[in-house]
């Protein structure tokens, strides 16, 4: 299967691939390859952060991760499309799509890049906290990394009023798709698995925020 | 591959120009939302990667209704117990092989529609595969140069003629059939490129004829063979 050379000419050469994405050269072929690629990528990862609990957890998260990522993805799509396209954006959605699958996918290979120190740490590691945190930590590092490609990626290059207000709604985008994201990623929990018996889904209570806050609530008090 | 011969190749960038759609060996238009390409099943390396394709596509529209699942089997209270979990696995795998199915059947329709695509995009792989045993052919040539042997680059000259007309028909073949999918009834136009591929056709023809005893007299039989195919395709639009 030639998806993952697509992966490839992504990372060799960035400006001719996202050249080609402006000019709308081969999107269908372009969006069909980031999507299988950054599915196997978070499947691989998330199968490695499950097999800390057990085997029915990776297989679980090795579904959960993909989902959590991509459907933030389609979720927000059609929010960042429509107010660029309303202030003077000539992208396609197609373009839109193609942009944001690039950042994810790059996201993707940057958790696989990962795979091998998390897989050492989960041989030789029997702490649950410190699995957790350090994940923590290349989740956080990756994304951070893949929304500031995106950003990079997206910022209109042409100057006027339009432009700017293009910038903000990029940067008011991104803090939509941590929301969105962050929710999802409560909705579909565990990833990890807690010690204890397998949960596939755990249930529903609040939202990621409110978790927060009443974590906070209960180690004040 | 030499320089005149690498401007005859038909770039990925052209062929998606020439048919308004996105080519790639296995697909027409992408995984999703194209179709695949019926010769691509009869290769047994294709077959594999098409089946794996269809494995991916399978989990992946697992985990875009995964949502969808939870809200029909668990409502808020979570799948934690085995009988929720199995409750939750029958209904999500349930969805995906109905939407897996929905996916194969619109594909096998939208196929159809673009038989005579496919059969152009099969000719222009034979002329891709020529190129490359052209290319080839050149190479020993280089060999057979530096080691005094005879060589029978005189002809080559008129191969590449042929190969260029061939490349017109191709072409020509490509644009009636995009220009007809998308505007059915501009027969004129037709008209004048089925003249133009004909016109072409005599002319391999002619060469083939002259060059029959030749090592290249099969390539020039190949790309007759392709220009045929491409004015009966052109034809069988009519």
């Amino acid at each position: 299967m030639n998806y993952f050379s697509t992966v490839v000419s992504l990372l060799r050469d960035r400006q001719v691939f996202l050249e080609e994405i402006h000019e709308g050269v081969k999107l269908k072929s372009k969006i069909s390859a980031l999507m299988i690629s950054s599915f196997c990528f978070f499947a691989i990862c998330g199968a490695i952060i499950g097999m800390f609990h057990s085997p029915l957890q990776a297989l679980a998260s090795a579904i959960k991760l993909p989902a959590l990522y991509l459907i933030t993805l389609l979720v927000c799509l059609p929010t960042l499309y429509i107010f660029n396209a309303l202030f003077g954006s000539k992208k396609t959605i197609a373009q839109h799509f193609t942009y944001l699958l690039t950042a994810v996918c790059v996201i993707a290979v940057l958790l696989c890049a990962f795979a091998p120190v998390t897989l050492f740490f989960l041989i030789t590691v029997n702490d649950y906290s410190f699995f957790l945190l350090m994940n923590v930590i290349i989740f956080s590092l990756t994304g951070i990394l893949g929304i500031s490609f995106l950003y990079q990626m997206m910022k209109p290059i042409a100057d006027g009023d339009g432009a700017k207000v293009r910038t903000s709604i990029l940067r008011f985008w991104l803090c939509l798709y941590g929301f969105v994201g962050t929710q999802l990623g409560w909705t579909l929990r565990p990833f990890f698995g807690s010690p204890g018996d397998f949960e596939l889904f755990r249930p529903r209570e609040g939202s990621f925020f409110s978790g927060v806050w009443t974590a906070l609530i209960n180690l004040l008090t | 591959m030499r320089s005149d011969l690498a401007d005859l190749k038909i770039s990925d960038r052209e062929l998606e120009r020439l048919t308004g759609c996105d080519v790639g060996d296995i697909f027409i238009g992408g995984v999703f939302g194209g179709t695949y390409r019926i010769s691509a099943l009869q290769n047994p390396k294709k077959l594999v990667a098409f089946c794996l394709t269809e494995a991916v596509v399978f989990l992946l529209i697992i985990v875009f209704t995964l949502p969808l699942s939870l809200f029909l089997t668990s409502g808020a209270n979570g799948v934690t117990d085995a009988s929720s979990i199995l409750r939750f696995l029958f209904v999500a795998v349930g969805i995906a092989i109905a939407l897996l199915l929905a996916w194969n059947l619109y594909m096998k329709w939208q196929g159809k529609h673009l038989r005579s695509l496919m059969r152009l995009l099969d000719e222009v792989d034979r002329y891709e595969e020529m190129l490359s045993a052209i290319a080839v052919l050149d190479r020993l040539e280089t060999v057979n140069i530096e080691r005094n042997l005879n060589s029978a680059l005189q002809n080559r000259a008129e191969i590449l003629e042929a190969i260029h007309l061939t490349r017109d028909n191709l072409i020509a073949g490509l644009t009636t059939e995009k220009i007809l999918r998308e505007n059915r009834g501009l027969l004129a136009r037709q008209q004048d490129l089925l003249t133009s591929i004909e016109t072409n056709l005599s002319l391999v023809r002619s060469l083939e004829v002259k060059h029959q005893a030749d090592e290249y007299g099969q390539f020039l039989n190949e790309a007759l063979q392709i220009g045929i195919s491409v004015h009966q395709e052109v034809q069988r639009l009519n």
